[in-house]
């Protein structure tokens, strides 16, 4: 026999095997790449409650701030996890980012009104019954009128101490707390601002 | 003693030379001392982890243990080989069994990682004189130089493939220390057939012929050090990939590598009939281990039954090249425990060569590994279809645990054992959590890549001495 069969034999084989591995996705087993965050997304429809919509426009605010910043959303997010003191660039591209979401979210119609996220929003503050009461008793209509959702949320991003936020991600209570103060605080400031204009 | 009355070694023929009688056990039992010896250089790979936790040492540290033995045995080989020219092969081959036998039992006691390093150095040393004594007593017993070549060849390939394999299995099924408890027997049966073959080994070398020794091979050598410079990391990051990339339990990884010895015995009756001659046969087999090698680079997931191909073709190729690149060191050469001694130098040298360009190599790669792995896992996260409080829960948990296992593949089981969910979000939990496990799997697959396929490279330099060899066709 050729002393070339046997050469050629294994030839045969390992081309066998690389072609059907590669077939396979040989060469492409690897993990997931962080996405480009600058890439325009598509927005789903959120739903008219505060977590999922709170949570809507994080993570389109990360993406707009981790685009303004040079990186991926993934780095971003790990480099705050790991520091939980964002330098004032950071800081900034957050802000920015958070009120680009709003304004993203504010252009394809996805706010929902302030008057769908008041039942929930008074179930969760913390304000006396008759309070809450008396605010449940205005009118949606004038609800919205006085606090247009996008205004109110990008006066929340204004008001937002983003570093307190960060030291305060695993507990839930001083979370709420610190966004409520900040919701309160925008709203406050909308309402005056619309009588006394 | 003098070389005139001692030329062990020195026979140049191919035909039978008065084969010592009743010997099918002597056969059996030199093969599986040889087989023993050699097959120490890996049999510790699936039990370093085990080892790691009962001294409490580092990986470099630990990784002596290997190294320790391979390096010793290729510097002492041919000393060895040296003496045992000089002196009766089957009192070289008796001292051997003793200081090995001696040198694993202290393995076993060992009470120190220092003390366990040292022993395994005094093995490999009583190993040399075992290995390369038996080369003479195999050959004698024979009576047929290339029987008891291709016995020795054969007995070290099956060792070497199969000690990582048993290894792990006795680790599993009980400690590191019974893989020494268990070779003590074995080895000593080897005694009673050196002792019986004892001043028997003759010689027959016409006194016309120049009695100086031959120069080693150089191609045949080089290219056994190359190609097992490439079988390292078959055998070794193969068995790292499954048990600390893939979670695979010790015993699964043992089996699931089996594919390689299995092969390897193979090799012989499968490709042997075609009589393709020495080249021939050490070209194709290294084809053969760098094509497996890069199969496993290229491995499309991280299920078992993917590496078994890449693995037959390592299997295949170990059992041609090896077997075959010994033989033409060994022929026509004298004396041939010096030359058998110059292969073990070969390929022991390769190992410790193959690991210390590999480690690094693939240390280094896991650790680069970390950040696209976290990368994924953050995405996974921030996009799974769970509330935002249940998603930071989670991350305060992964968190720990990556920055717990900094540099190792880390465990994710437990931030996730500790996550509490309504039974709503528990489907798309175990979702999550599948999927982080498949990203470290990639993770871990694609940072032994490189390391996978320098080992290929080696491989495909062996070629070059494989084929400046010379060709002939074998029995």
């Amino acid at each position: 026999m050729s002393r070339l069969a046997l050469p050629l034999i294994a030839v045969v084989l390992v081309a066998a095997v690389l072609g059907v591995q590669v077939a396979a996705g040989g060469g492409r087993y690897v993990p997931l790449r962080p996405a480009n965050p600058c890439t325009p997304l598509r927005v789903s429809p959120v739903p008219a409650q505060l977590e999922p919509l709170a949570e809507q426009i994080v993570l389109l605010g990360l993406d707009r701030a981790a685009c303004r910043l040079g990186i991926s959303r993934e780095r971003l997010v790990l480099a705050l996890a790991e520091t939980r003191t964002p330098d004032p660039r950071e800081s900034a591209a957050l802000k920015a980012g958070l009120i680009d979401a709003v304004d993203l979210l504010d252009s394809q119609g996805r706010l929902p009104k302030v008057s769908q996220l008041l039942p929930q929003a008074l179930d969760q503050a913390n304000l006396p019954g008759i309070a809450k009461t008396i605010i449940e008793a205005i009118p949606d209509s004038v609800v919205d009128n006085l606090l247009p959702t996008a205004p109110l949320l990008r006066r929340t991003v204004d008001e937002l101490d983003i570093n307190r936020l960060l030291h305060e991600l695993n507990d839930p209570h001083q979370l709420n707390s610190a966004l409520q103060s900040a919701i309160l605080r925008a709203a406050e400031s909308q309402i005056l601002g619309r009588l006394h204009p | 003693m003098g070389r005139g009355s001692h030329l062990m070694g020195t026979d140049r023929s191919d035909q039978p030379a008065s084969p010592l009688t009743g010997r099918t056990t002597t056969v059996v039992v030199l093969s599986l001392g040889v087989a023993v010896v050699l097959g120490d250089a890996g049999v510790v790979t699936l039990a370093l982890p085990e080892i790691l936790r009962d001294f409490g040492a580092q990986v470099w540290g630990v990784a002596w243990v290997l190294i320790a033995f391979n390096l010793v045995l290729a510097l002492v080989a041919v000393p060895a080989a040296r003496l045992c020219v000089r002196g009766d092969p089957a009192v070289a081959t008796a001292s051997g069994v003793i200081a090995f036998a001696a040198a694993t039992t202290v393995c076993a006691v060992a009470p120190s990682l220092g003390v366990l390093i040292a022993a395994r150095a005094a093995q490999a040393a009583g190993g040399a004189l075992v290995i390369v004594g038996s080369l003479e007593l195999l050959v004698a017993t024979t009576g047929v130089e290339r029987a008891g070549v291709r016995r020795w060849a054969a007995a070290g390939v099956a060792g070497a493939a199969l000690g990582p394999v048993i290894g792990g299995l006795l680790t599993s099924a009980f400690s590191w220390r019974a893989i020494f408890v268990a070779q003590i027997p074995i080895v000593l049966l080897v005694l009673p057939a050196a002792i019986t073959l004892h001043g028997q080994v003759v010689q027959r070398r016409p006194p016309t012929l120049d009695t100086s020794p031959d120069r080693p091979h150089l191609l045949a050598n080089l290219a056994l050090a190359l190609l097992s410079a490439a079988l390292t990391a078959a055998l070794f990051l193969l068995v790292l990939l499954l048990v600390d990339g893939w979670s695979r339990s010790p015993v699964v990884a043992a089996l699931a590598v089996t594919a390689v010895p299995v092969a390897a015995l193979a090799a012989g009756p499968v490709f042997r009939g075609m009589r393709a001659g020495t080249r021939s046969e050490a070209v194709a087999g290294s084809v053969l281990i760098a094509g497996g090698l890069t199969g496993l680079a290229l491995l499309p997931g991280a299920d078992l039954v993917w590496t078994l191909a890449p693995q037959v073709l390592i299997g295949l190729g170990l059992g041609l090249s090896v077997d075959s690149l010994t033989a033409a060191a060994l022929r026509d050469r004298i004396p041939r425990a010096l030359h058998g001694g110059w292969t073990i130098a070969a390929r022991h040298a390769g190992v410790v060569v193959g690991l210390a360009i590999l480690t690094p190599i693939f240390t280094a790669d896991l650790r680069h590994a970390q950040t696209p792995a976290e990368e994924a896992i953050a995405r996974l996260v921030l996009d799974a279809p769970l509330p935002a409080s249940t998603k930071l829960d989670l991350a305060e948990q992964l968190g720990r645990r990556l920055s717990a296992e900094s540099g190792r593949v880390p465990d994710l089981r437990p931030a996730f054992e500790s996550l509490r969910v309504p039974v709503t979000q528990a489907h798309a939990v175990a979702a999550l959590e599948r999927g982080l496990e498949d990203q470290l799997k990639r993770a871990a697959t694609r940072a032994f890549r490189t390391s996978f396929l320098v080992a290929a490279g080696l491989a495909l330099l062996a070629l070059g001495p494989a084929l400046l060899l010379r060709d002939r066709s074998r029995s």
